[in-house]
C-alpha cells in the first residue's frame, strides 16, 4: 500500500502545482547523428578563460608582463646551468 | 494514456513501426519535463529524451509488459543516461572549467521561481523521488525500480525531501499560516 505523505501537505502541493513546464516541439531523432551532436557541442557558447585577466586593470597589466617575467625566468634558468 | 502506450509497445514490439512514433507523442512529454525538472537545461533534456527514444529503437526486445509498464521502463533508460551525462560533464567540467556552456536562465513568476529553486536546491536523489512521485503519480515500487534502489529508501527519501521543501520554502508556509 503506497500511503500519500502529501495529504496533509497542502500547501506545499499548492506551490509545487505552481511549477509549470512548457514542453518544446523537438522531434524524434534518427539513430546515429553523433557527429551533428559534437559539433553543436564545438559550436556551442563557452566562459572566456581569461576573462578575469582582461576585465581589470591589473589583470590586463599582469597578461602583459606575464610573458616578458616568463622569458626572464627561462633565462635565469639557463644561466644557472649552463654558465 | 499508459495502458494505451503499454499496447503501442507490444505493436512495436511485433513489428509495427509506426506504432513508436505513437509512444513518442504519449510519453515525450512526461520524459522531457522530468528530465528538465531534475536538470533545469533544455538542451540537455532534449537530448536526454531523443537518445531514450533511441536506446529503446535499439533494445526493443529488453522490454518485457510483465515485468512493468513502459513509461517506467522509458523513465529508467532516460534516468540512467542522464546520470552517465552528467557524471561526465562533471569530469569534464573540472578538468576544463573555461569549457561550461554558458545557459540562459528563462524568467518567470517569482512564486514559481520559489518552487523551482526550492526543487533545483534539493540533493539529487531527493529530487528523483519527489519529481517522480508527485509529478508522475508513480508508485514507490516504480520509482524504485527506475532509480535502482529498494522501496524503503524511496519511501525515507520521499519523507526527507517534503521536509526539505518545506524548510526552502518556510516564508512562504509562515505567510499562509497567518493569512
Amino acid at each position: 500500500m503506497n500511503h500519500d505523505p502529501f495529504k496533509k501537505e497542502n500547501h506545499l502541493r499548492t506551490k509545487l502545482d505552481e511549477y509549470h513546464l512548457d514542453i518544446p516541439d523537438f522531434q524524434m531523432k534518427p539513430k546515429g547523428k553523433r557527429w551533428e551532436r559534437i559539433i553543436n557541442f564545438l559550436a556551442s557558447p563557452a566562459k572566456d578563460p581569461l576573462e578575469p585577466l582582461v576585465s581589470t586593470t591589473a589583470g590586463f597589466t599582469v597578461l602583459k608582463l606575464a610573458p616578458i617575467m616568463g622569458m626572464a625566468a627561462i633565462s635565469i634558468i639557463q644561466l644557472f646551468f649552463f654558465l | 494514456m499508459i495502458e494505451r502506450a503499454d499496447e503501442l509497445m507490444i505493436a512495436y514490439q511485433n513489428g509495427d513501426d509506426d506504432a513508436l512514433a505513437g509512444i513518442y507523442t504519449l510519453l515525450k512529454p512526461a520524459l522531457y519535463s522530468f528530465i528538465y525538472r531534475y536538470t533545469r537545461d533544455q538542451q540537455l533534456s532534449i537530448d536526454i529524451v531523443q537518445d531514450s527514444f533511441v536506446k529503446l529503437q535499439r533494445y526493443k526486445h529488453h522490454y518485457h509488459p510483465g515485468k512493468g509498464k513502459i513509461k517506467s521502463y522509458l523513465f529508467q533508460i532516460a534516468y540512467r543516461l542522464l546520470i552517465d551525462k552528467l557524471n561526465r560533464r562533471k569530469k569534464w567540467q573540472s578538468f576544463m572549467p573555461f569549457l561550461t556552456p554558458i545557459t540562459k536562465e528563462e524568467l518567470h513568476h517569482t512564486d514559481r521561481l520559489t518552487i523551482r529553486e526550492a526543487i533545483s536546491n534539493l540533493p539529487d536523489k531527493q529530487r528523483a523521488v519527489i519529481l517522480l512521485f508527485y509529478y508522475h503519480d508513480m508508485k514507490h515500487e516504480e520509482i524504485a525500480e527506475i532509480l535502482t534502489i529498494p522501496k524503503g529508501t524511496v519511501k525515507s527519501r520521499l519523507h526527507t525531501a517534503i521536509q526539505s521543501l518545506k524548510v526552502e520554502l518556510e516564508d512562504d508556509f509562515n505567510e499562509s499560516r497567518s493569512l
